[in-house]
C-alpha cells in the first residue's frame, strides 16, 4: 500500500512532517534538532551529545525515573543520536499509542537539565568516550576527522574529549540548549499508521507554546585537507588504512550518483571486495560516502596485518584511480539499481526505517521523498554521471591518508 | 492471497515454515543447515565458517563472481553466518524473484566447487579476523566466556584457533560439505507475499534428491558449564565484565517466566540493570543481559564495560541485582515487562525479515510453529507466584565470570 506525506507548521515555527503508512501496526515519531557537534565551540566539544543524554534526565513534569517508566509503560523503543549536523530523539510503538509517545518526546525537549543529575551523567558519557577509544576503527575515524577537517568545527568527535566533557558546566550547556532547542530550529517527524491531523493537533497541544529563539544556523563549509596522518597505538593488533577525498555534499544533485559509485567501488560484490578482500589483503575493506549538509568525504578503508599496510594502501589507491579514469560498466550500475529496489521495498514496510530516511530528506533536501522518487533517482544514474561526479570530485589526487595501529607507517606521517 | 502460517515436511527432507503476508512488498527467506561448529573435528576448529564462506564461491556452472552477479541481477541482498549448531543463508527478494533466489541457493549448496584459491583466501581472512578479535575487547571477553560457560564443544568460536586454521585443507572443506549438507538437515523459513504451496513446489524443484531425506542434525549437545572466574589481562581503556549462568531451554514449561524475568532485568530504560548500574551510579555506558539457546539448553549472559576506577562497583552492583531479583519483583514491574514483550512482538511483526526469523526459530527449537498469540498468552499468564517458583527451582547460580582489561576486579567488592 502506498504512503502519503502531510506537513504543517505551527505559528512558533515548529515544522511537522507525517508519512501515513496504512497497513502497519506501529508508528515512529521523533524530534529533529538541527544542531550537532559542528555547532559547538572548541572548548565545548561534546556538549550536543552530552545534552542528548541530559534530555532524558528530567523535565518540568518528570524526573529521570518517571521518563524511563513512562516510555517503558508504552513498551516503545526510545532512543536518540547525535551527529555533526543534528540531534534526533525518536521512539517507535503501537500506532494507537503514538499521541502519548509524542507527548513524552515533547516533554524531553523542554528538559530542565537537572543539576543533581549532571555530574552523574557526565560519568556515563566519560565511560562512552573510554569505550570508543577501545575500538580501533573509532580511533581511526577520530584521527581522520581531525586531519581532514583541521581548523574547522567538524574536526572533533561527536562525543567530545575527556578534556572538554570533564570540565563542562551545566550553565554553559543550558545556554547552548536554550539557543538550539527552539521550535524554529526543530522538526517533528512521524511515520506509520496514523492520522496526520491528529499528529498536528498533538503537536499544537504539547509544543504550541514553545518560544522561538530566532536562531539561524550559519555553517561555513570546511576545507578538505590532504596529507598523511599516522597514529601508532601499540595495544592494537591490526592496522586501519583510510584514504579520503572530497565528495558531493548531501544537498548536491550528484548525491545519489556518488552513493552508487561508493557501492560499485566498495559495497558487496564490489571492486574492492573482489580485488582486495578476496585476494586476502584485508579481511574488512570497502568504501562509503560520509555526507554532511555542505560537504562530504568519499572514504576507502581497510583493516589489515600491520606488515600489509603498504599493499593495502596501494590497492586502495589503484581502485580509486581506476574508477576515476574508466567508465563503470552498465551491469555494475544495474546491480545497484536492482538491489536498491528490494531494499526500498523492505524499508517501505517499517515505520522506524522510514522515519530516519524521511528525517534525512527533510533536513537536507527540505522535503520528504517517496520510495518511488528515490528509485527514479537511482534509475537516472549512468556511467556518464559517475564520470562527471569523479571529474568534479576526483579520487586519484593526493587525498588524505590515515594509518592507525601498532605500526608507525608511513614514517613521518 | 490471505494471511496464514503453514508448516510442512517435504518429501525431499526439507522442513518448511511459511508466513503468507499479502500486503508486504518483499519476501524474506532463511535457509538453516543443521551443521555448525559442534560438527567440526576437534583439530579443525573454524572449518564450518570456512565452508560457509566458500560454498558460494563457484558452482558447476558459475564462478564466484558469477554467483554474486546472479544474486545482483535479481536485486537480492543475501548474507550468511555460522553458529554452534547451524549455518544460515538468508536473503530478501521481490516476489517475482523468489524462485530464482531459491534456485541460486540450491545451485551453490548442491554443486559448490570450493576452488582452492578461495579456500586459501578464506583461511587467510580467518587468521586476520582472529587478530581483529584481539582489537575488540567485548567480543574477546565473549569468546573467553563462551568456552568457559559451554565447554569445549558448544563453546567453540566460529573463527576457530590459529593452529587449527593452519591444518584445514580443501579436502576437509569438501568432506564437511559432502557429509553434512543435505535436505534432511535443512529448515527453510519464508515470509512475505507468497503462497506456501508455491514455495513448497519451488523447494521440491530445486532440492529434490539433495542427500538423504531422513531428518538429521537434531540431537542436542551437552553443556559443560564451568563455574569459575577468569581474568584476562589486556591494555584497554575499560574493563569488560562478562558473566553467565545456566537458564532454561525454549521448550521448558517455565520458559516464558524466564522471558518475563529477563525483561524486568534488562529490557528498557527502567530495567533493573540500566537503572542501578548506569542511571543511579554512572558506572557504565553499556550494560545488558541476553539469553542464548543451543538446542535443548539455555544460557543467560550479562555484560558491561566500565572504566577501571569504577569496575569494582559495577561488578558488585550487577551481582547485587542478580541476587535480589528473586525477592522483590513488583506487580508493576511484571505488568511493564509484559507490555514491553507485547509491543516488541508488534514491532517485529511489521518487519518481514523478523517474521521469517521467528519461524526459523520455532522450527529449530520446537519442531513446530507456535502462533504469536499463543506466545503472548503464555507471557500474559505469568504471575509473581510463577516467578517465585521459577527462582526456587532454577536459581541463577553458580556463575561463570570473565573479566578483561588492565586490572582484576577487587575481591573486597564482591
Amino acid at each position: 500500500m502506498s504512503s502519503t506525506f502531510h506537513s504543517h507548521t505551527l505559528s512558533n515555527g515548529l515544522r511537522i512532517v507525517v508519512e501515513c503508512m496504512p497497513g502497519v501496526q506501529t508508528a515512529a515519531a521523533g524530534f529533529l534538532v538541527r544542531a550537532g557537534a559542528r555547532d559547538e565551540t572548541p572548548d565545548m566539544a561534546g556538549v550536543s551529545h552530552f545534552l542528548e543524554h541530559m534530555c532524558f534526565k528530567g523535565t518540568p513534569h518528570r524526573d529521570a525515573r518517571r521518563i524511563n517508566l513512562d516510555f517503558d509503560n508504552l513498551g516503545g523503543r526510545p532512543n536518540a543520536f547525535t551527529s555533526q549536523d543534528r540531534t534526533f530523539y525518536h521512539a517507535v510503538t503501537r500506532a494507537s499509542d503514538v499521541a502519548r509517545q509524542i507527548e513524552i518526546l515533547a516533554d524531553l525537549m523542554r528538559s530542565i537539565l537537572p543539576p543533581d543529575e549532571f555530574d552523574l551523567e557526565k560519568q556515563t558519557v566519560l565511560n562512552e568516550i573510554a569505550m570508543s577509544q577501545d575500538n580501533l576503527e573509532n580511533v581511526a575515524f577520530d584521527l581522520l576527522l581531525d586531519k581532514v577537517f583541521a581548523g574547522h568545527s567538524l574536526h572533533w568527535p561527536v562525543l567530545g574529549y575527556e578534556s572538554t566533557v570533564g570540565p563542562m558546566t551545566r550553565e554553559r550547556m543550558h545556554a547552548y540548549f536554550q539557543e538550539h532547542y527552539a521550535p524554529d530550529n526543530m522538526i517533528l517527524l512521524c511515520t506509520g499508521n496514523v492520522e496526520p491531523q491528529m499528529i498536528f493537533d498533538e503537536a499544537q497541544r504539547w509544543c504550541g507554546d514553545w518560544k522561538p529563539s530566532g536562531y539561524r544556523r550559519t555553517r561555513v563549509p570546511p576545507a578538505v585537507h590532504t596529507g598523511t596522518a599516522v597514529r601508532q597505538v601499540t595495544r592494537f593488533n591490526q592496522q586501519v588504512i583510510a584514504l579520503c577525498h572530497a565528495a558531493p555534499p548531501a544537498v548536491d544533485p550528484l548525491n545519489d550518483t556518488a552513493d552508487a559509485a561508493a557501492v560499485i567501488l566498495g559495497g558487496e560484490n564490489s571492486r574492492i571486495f573482489w580485488n582486495i578482500v578476496q585476494t586476502g589483503i584485508s579481511s574488512r575493506a570497502g568504501s562509503f560516502r560520509l555526507d554532511y549538509e555542505d560537504c562530504a568525504l568519499m572514504i576507502l578503508y581497510g583493516v589489515t596485518e600491520p606488515d600489509n599496510a603498504e599493499k593495502l594502501t596501494d590497492a586502495l589507491r589503484a581502485e580509486a584511480a581506476t574508477i576515476c579514469r574508466q567508465p563503470v560498466a552498465d551491469h555494475e550500475i544495474q546491480r545497484v539499481r536492482n538491489k536498491q529496489r528490494t531494499l526500498l521495498a523492505v524499508e517501505g514496510e517499517a515505520p522506524y526505517h522510514r522515519l530516519t530516511q524521511v528525517m534525512d530528506d527533510v533536513d537536507y533536501r527540505g522535503r520528504p521523498r517517496t520510495v518511488e522518487e528515490r528509485l527514479a533517482s537511482v534509475a537516472a544514474i549512468g556511467a556518464d554521471s559517475i564520470l562527471e561526479c569523479f571529474r568534479r570530485y576526483p579520487l586519484d589526487g593526493e587525498g588524505c591518508l590515515i594509518s592507525v595501529g601498532p605500526r608507525n607507517w608511513p614514517a613521518g606521517g | 492471497m490471505t494471511e496464514s502460517t503453514t508448516h510442512q515436511h517435504l518429501e525431499n527432507g526439507i522442513e518448511l515454515a511459511c508466513a503468507t503476508l499479502p500486503h508486504r512488498r518483499a519476501v524474506a527467506i532463511e535457509f538453516r543447515l543443521l551443521a555448525g561448529t559442534v560438527d567440526e573435528p576437534a583439530d579443525r576448529l573454524g572449518l564450518a565458517r570456512v565452508v560457509e564462506e566458500t560454498v558460494s564461491k563457484g558452482t558447476a556452472t558459475r564462478d564466484a563472481r558469477g554467483v554474486s552477479d546472479a544474486f545482483d541481477a535479481i536485486g537480492s541482498p543475501h548474507t550468511s553466518w555460522t553458529e554452534r549448531e547451524s549455518i544460515h543463508f538468508s536473503c530478501l527478494a521481490l516476489p517475482e524473484y523468489v524462485d530464482a533466489a531459491v534456485g541460486l541457493h540450491a545451485e551453490f549448496l548442491r554443486t559448490a566447487g570450493f576452488p582452492q584459491n578461495f579456500v586459501d583466501v578464506a583461511l587467510e581472512l580467518g587468521r586476520q579476523e582472529l587478530q581483529s578479535l584481539e582489537d575488540d575487547p567485548q567480543a574477546l571477553a565473549d569468546r573467553h566466556l563462551g568456552r568457559q560457560a559451554y565447554g569445549p564443544v558448544l563453546g567453540r568460536h566460529p573463527l576457530g584457533e590459529p593452529e587449527t586454521l593452519d591444518r584445514i585443507t580443501r579436502d576437509d572443506v569438501c568432506a564437511f560439505w559432502r557429509s553434512l549438507f543435505g535436505a534432511g538437515r535443512m529448515q527453510v523459513a519464508v515470509a512475505g507475499p507468497v503462497e506456501a504451496e508455491s514455495v513448497a513446489d519451488c523447494l521440491r524443484r530445486h532440492f529434490d534428491g539433495f542427500g538423504p531425506p531422513q531428518p538429521e542434525g537434531r540431537d542436542p549437545h551437552t553443556v559443560e558449564f564451568r563455574p569459575i572466574r577468569t581474568h584476562v589481562e589486556k591494555e584497554t581503556e575499560q574493563v569488560q565484565i562478562a558473566l553467565a549462568f545456566q537458564g532454561l531451554p525454549k521448550g521448558h514449561p517455565q520458559y516464558y517466566v524466564q522471558v518475563v524475568v529477563l525483561a524486568v532485568l534488562t529490557a528498557g530504560m527502567s530495567s533493573r540493570l540500566f537503572t542501578e548500574v548506569r542511571e543511579k551510579q554512572g558506572l557504565v555506558y553499556w550494560v545488558s543481559a541476553w539469553p542464548e539457546f543451543p538446542r535443548g539448553s539455555g544460557m543467560v549472559f550479562v555484560g558491561a564495560s566500565s572504566r577501571p576506577e569504577h569496575c569494582d562497583r559495577a561488578y558488585a552492583t550487577i551481582l547485587r541485582e542478580l541476587e535480589r531479583l528473586p525477592n522483590d519483583i513488583t506487580l508493576e514491574e511484571l505488568d511493564r515487562a509484559k507490555t514491553q514483550i507485547d509491543v516488541d512482538l508488534v514491532i517485529r511483526g511489521d518487519r518481514t525479515q523478523a517474521r521469517s526469523r521467528e519461524l526459523a526459530d520455532d522450527l529449530f527449537h520446537h519442531g513446530e510453529l507456535i502462533p504469536t498469540a499463543q506466545k503472548l498468552a503464555r507471557v500474559k499468564a505469568v504471575t509473581l507466584e510463577d516467578i517465585r517458583r521459577y527462582f526456587n527451582e532454577h536459581p541463577w547460580q553458580p556463575l561463570s565470570v570473565v573479566t578483561l582489561g588492565p586490572r582484576k576486579i577487587r575481591e573486597a567488592a564482591e
